[in-house]
């Protein structure tokens, strides 16, 4: 009798047995990694950089495309604080942006002599695919050499992904 | 040399990274169940510990605003989360209507100095 309850218990254990799927898709895509953001060193009273002599650091972009000639990166170093102390001037902002690393040197071995430049934006042909990182570089200067007061800065960098 | 420069590239990658990832590249515009109204489906994945919200739009060529509706144009993603939105047109945009983006939202007491912004755009098909 015992025998056959416990028969009985497996074959129902059995019956329920649920075969789970697991998908997935596979498609082209641009992926934007904010690989480091950036520190602004204070060499003197009204600078701000991220140069790394200066005691900053550059902003770092990672862009992953699995597309060949199908994006184009805008990368936007910052032109202004999106929260600061008080400011008892005007700020002249310079930046650039340039290629880091790149994960294929034949194929994008060109991609920073062939930027394009469109005012603050460089804009990169991502012509191959795999992962490409940008460094982005930003000095602030306080107007008539007045001091930057003490506290917290921060100013965006954008990065930007296009399909073609 | 050549294999040290591998070697770099392949440590770069395997460093914790934060991402902002939409897909499709190149959505299509559907007819949808409302009269006068087209359909596409995105996809969103959420990889930035630093973001907690994303705005969708859409826009012409010139990146000028299209009329559009979603469920939400700012919405919340937490960590490691994965979306599904739908955005309608009305078919007479269908011309005008080229990319749809996502931008990230960054808090603005945001703890680095130089935060980055980030914003996908994918091309609707008909226009490549």
């Amino acid at each position: 009798m015992v025998a056959v309850a416990v028969a009985s218990t497996t074959a129902i254990s059995f019956a329920n047995a649920e075969q789970v799927p697991i998908t997935g898709t596979v498609q082209s895509r641009c992926i934007i990694q904010t690989d480091t953001a950036g520190t602004y060193g204070n060499p003197n009273a009204y600078t701000l950089t991220t140069a790394a002599q200066d005691g900053g650091d550059a902003a770092v972009v990672r862009y992953d495309v699995s597309l060949a000639d199908a994006y184009y990166a805008e990368i936007t170093p910052p032109t202004a604080f999106s929260s600061a102390p008080n400011l008892p001037d005007q700020v002249t902002w310079a930046g650039s942006v340039s290629v880091k690393t790149v994960s294929d040197a034949t194929g994008m071995g060109t991609y920073e002599a062939d930027k394009l430049e469109v005012g603050d934006t460089d804009r990169y042909d991502l012509t191959a695919t795999g992962s490409t990182w940008f460094a982005i570089e930003s000095t602030a200067t306080m107007g008539g050499n007045k001091a930057f007061a003490g506290g917290t800065y921060t100013a965006v960098a954008e990065a930007v992904c296009i399909a073609k | 040399m050549k294999m040290l420069k591998y070697i770099i590239v392949g440590l770069l990658l395997a460093l914790p990274v934060q991402a902002h990832e939409m897909v499709p590249t190149y959505p299509r515009l559907e007819i949808s169940h409302m009269d006068g109204l087209l359909k596409t489906t995105m996809k969103m994945f959420n990889k930035r510990a630093d973001v907690e919200y994303y705005e969708v739009g859409v826009f012409d060529k010139n990146f000028e605003p299209v009329p559009f509706v979603t469920a939400y144009n700012v919405f919340k993603l937490e960590y490691l989360g994965h979306v599904t939105f739908d955005i309608y047109i009305r078919a007479r945009d269908k011309e005008r209507a080229v990319y749809v983006c996502s931008k990230s939202k960054l808090r603005k007491g945001s703890n680095t100095n130089t935060p980055i912004s980030s914003k996908i755009c994918s091309k609707f098909e008909d226009k490549r």
